[in-house]
């Protein structure tokens, strides 16, 4: 393995350990009181839920089949919370490549080792790529064993659409950070770039699909080629994926070039 | 041979800010060159340009001969920022075995060695370390791959007397090995010791590049001679050097410019039984040697403002 690659998921395995724990306790929170919701149909079904306002039940992703596993597992998990999980945790990954050493200063050093600088954007790009798989790997062996557990009946196969198309999600905005970062050479843009586009691109993506003025806006969502697939009811909406990933090769190469052609640490 | 690094009209700004201008430095293989002027004068932004870590405005210059651009030239300098950070809970072991692998490799031993002489603690965490801990690991990691160009800034910056010593002895190694060094101060007393050749920096430029052999020549030195009887003073007046004469009694005490040969041997026609001599203040030649060169900036400065625009 290429020596910076190692020497940041090292530097990140303590960060990579607590997310890895924070997010399957989400998973195991949440889908520990799916028995609850399944067993009281009449206190959560269809007819409650219609109280909600229209277009909060679309910001909530419609909460349809809300008492079934694969609508609970679809509206509560891999709805909202599960994706905006992975996003903060790939965003401050994305940091950790360029901006935060650069702000802290220890990318003086980094950039006069014999390496191209096209290189250590790559490498570390690699880098949080690993490290965010590691996180979706394990957090997808526990909503698996979890899902069988409290019986939601989801076959494993689209769960792990599902929690692929989180990873991409979380991928593309890991690179996201990563680009700003790198042109930047600050967390603060990358954090606010990330912030407006993640929070936007969920609204309009789910809002949007009501709201005509705004549903050609879900085209520049990335939400949208995670969500609007349905992965848990269809399984891997591959075109969209490969929307996703190619998404964040693109942000790879602006990051790269961004980053070769700018004074570090002005 | 060719020089080591070459530049020519070297120019960075900051936005409208100027880092440096229109620097024309050579630096030749197997020198200590040291690199002076006060704090935000453009030595930095010298070493950082020298390094690729920001790029030129304008100018060309050459590293080692070759691009700094090349990431391959990097490998064969050795680099101690003015401003090192480490941080973190690595330790500053693990640290230096991953920067000794990305350049090619370094025996533990000599890493383990160069610790050893500097007294520096390696198992500890660095974001633990004093800054003058964090200096000696800075050093480590710019000696340790015994590069052919090593590239200091501020070195001394946080050692103490002893670490300053074993430092300053590590660069004359360096040098016997033929091998080359650019180190900065804003003092020339940290530098003149081991430095060949000075440079000063003033407000981004090159104000001036001495030979540091001939600046002591020219140094002004303050001498005290007592004699075991008086003496008279028509032996020691109008001798080549010798201004600021005062004779009294069997004590003699005067400045010296240049070589103090024709006082000696006045001296020693009688019977010497105390001789003071104060180490020259080269730095004050400096100054003395520039302050008309700068007075000459400050008019052109003020001229430059009163200029209708």
């Amino acid at each position: 393995m290429p020596a910076l690659v190692s020497k940041s998921l090292r530097d990140h395995r303590r960060s990579l350990i607590r997310w890895t724990i924070g997010i399957g306790a989400f998973f195991t929170l949440y889908l520990s009181f799916y028995p609850n919701i399944s067993q009281n149909q009449e206190l959560y079904g269809e007819a409650a839920l219609k109280k909600f306002p229209g277009a909060m039940r679309d910001l909530m992703g419609g909460l349809e089949g809300f008492t079934t596993g694969v609508g609970y597992l679809h509206g509560v998990v891999y709805q909202l919370f599960g994706p905006m999980l992975f996003v903060v945790c790939a965003a401050v990954l994305g940091n950790q490549a360029i901006a935060r050493p650069e702000e802290s200063g220890t990318l003086e050093l980094t950039v006069t080792l014999p390496i191209d600088r096209r290189r250590l954007v790559a490498e570390r790009f690699a880098a949080l790529a690993l490290g965010l798989l590691g996180v979706a790997v394990a957090t997808f062996l526990l909503a698996w064993g979890l899902s069988a557990a409290v019986g939601t009946g989801v076959a494993v196969d689209r769960i792990l659409a599902a929690h692929t198309g989180v990873f991409l999600l979380g991928l593309f905005f890991g690179a996201l950070s990563l680009a700003v970062g790198a042109a930047a050479g600050r967390r603060g843009p990358a954090m606010a770039v990330v912030g407006v586009v993640a929070v936007g691109g969920y609204i309009v993506e789910t809002m949007g699909r009501n709201v005509d003025a705004v549903s050609w806006l879900r085209w520049v969502s990335p939400f949208h080629y995670y969500l609007d697939g349905r992965p848990l009811y269809q399984g891997f909406p591959v075109g969209d994926y490969v929307v996703l990933a190619g998404a964040a090769v693109v942000l790879l190469v602006v990051a790269i070039l961004a980053f070769d052609r700018r004074d570090i640490g002005v | 041979m060719t020089a080591v690094v070459r530049t020519e009209g070297l120019t960075k700004f900051y936005g409208r800010r100027r880092g440096l201008e229109d620097l024309d430095l050579e630096i030749r293989p197997g020198e200590v060159f040291g690199y002076l002027g006060p704090n935000g004068a453009g030595k930095t932004t010298t070493i950082r340009l020298l390094l690729d870590v920001i790029r030129p405005t304008r100018g060309r210059m050459s590293v080692l001969g070759s691009d700094p651009r090349d990431p391959a030239v990097r490998g064969r300098i050795g680099y101690l920022p003015g401003e090192l950070a480490l941080e973190g809970r690595e330790k500053a072991g693990e640290y230096l075995a991953f920067l000794a692998g990305v350049r090619g490799g370094v025996s533990r031993d000599r890493i383990a060695a160069l610790a050893e002489r500097l007294e520096a603690d390696l198992s500890v965490p660095m974001g633990k370390l004093s800054k003058g801990n964090k200096q000696k690991v800075g050093l480590i990691q710019a000696f340790m791959h015994e590069p052919e160009f090593l590239i200091l800034d501020e070195p001394t910056g946080g050692l103490d007397p002893l670490v300053q010593h074993e430092f300053l002895a590590m660069v004359r190694e360096v040098r016997a090995a033929g091998r080359t060094v650019l180190m900065s101060s804003h003092v020339l007393a940290e530098v003149e010791d081991v430095a060949d050749r000075v440079g000063i920096v003033r407000q981004g430029r090159l104000v001036a590049v001495e030979d540091v052999a001939a600046l002591r020549e020219k140094a002004v030195r303050r001498v005290e001679f007592h004699f075991d009887a008086p003496v008279p003073r028509e032996e020691f007046e109008d001798l080549p050097g010798v201004r600021d004469l005062r004779v009294e009694g069997a004590n003699l005490s005067c400045t010296i410019d240049g070589r103090p040969d024709a006082l000696i041997k006045a001296a020693a026609r009688f019977t010497v039984v105390h001789l003071v001599s104060a180490e020259p203040d080269l730095e004050e030649i400096f100054l003395t040697y520039y302050s008309e060169e700068n007075e000459e900036e400050a008019r052109h400065a003020r001229a430059g403002v009163q200029e209708p625009a």
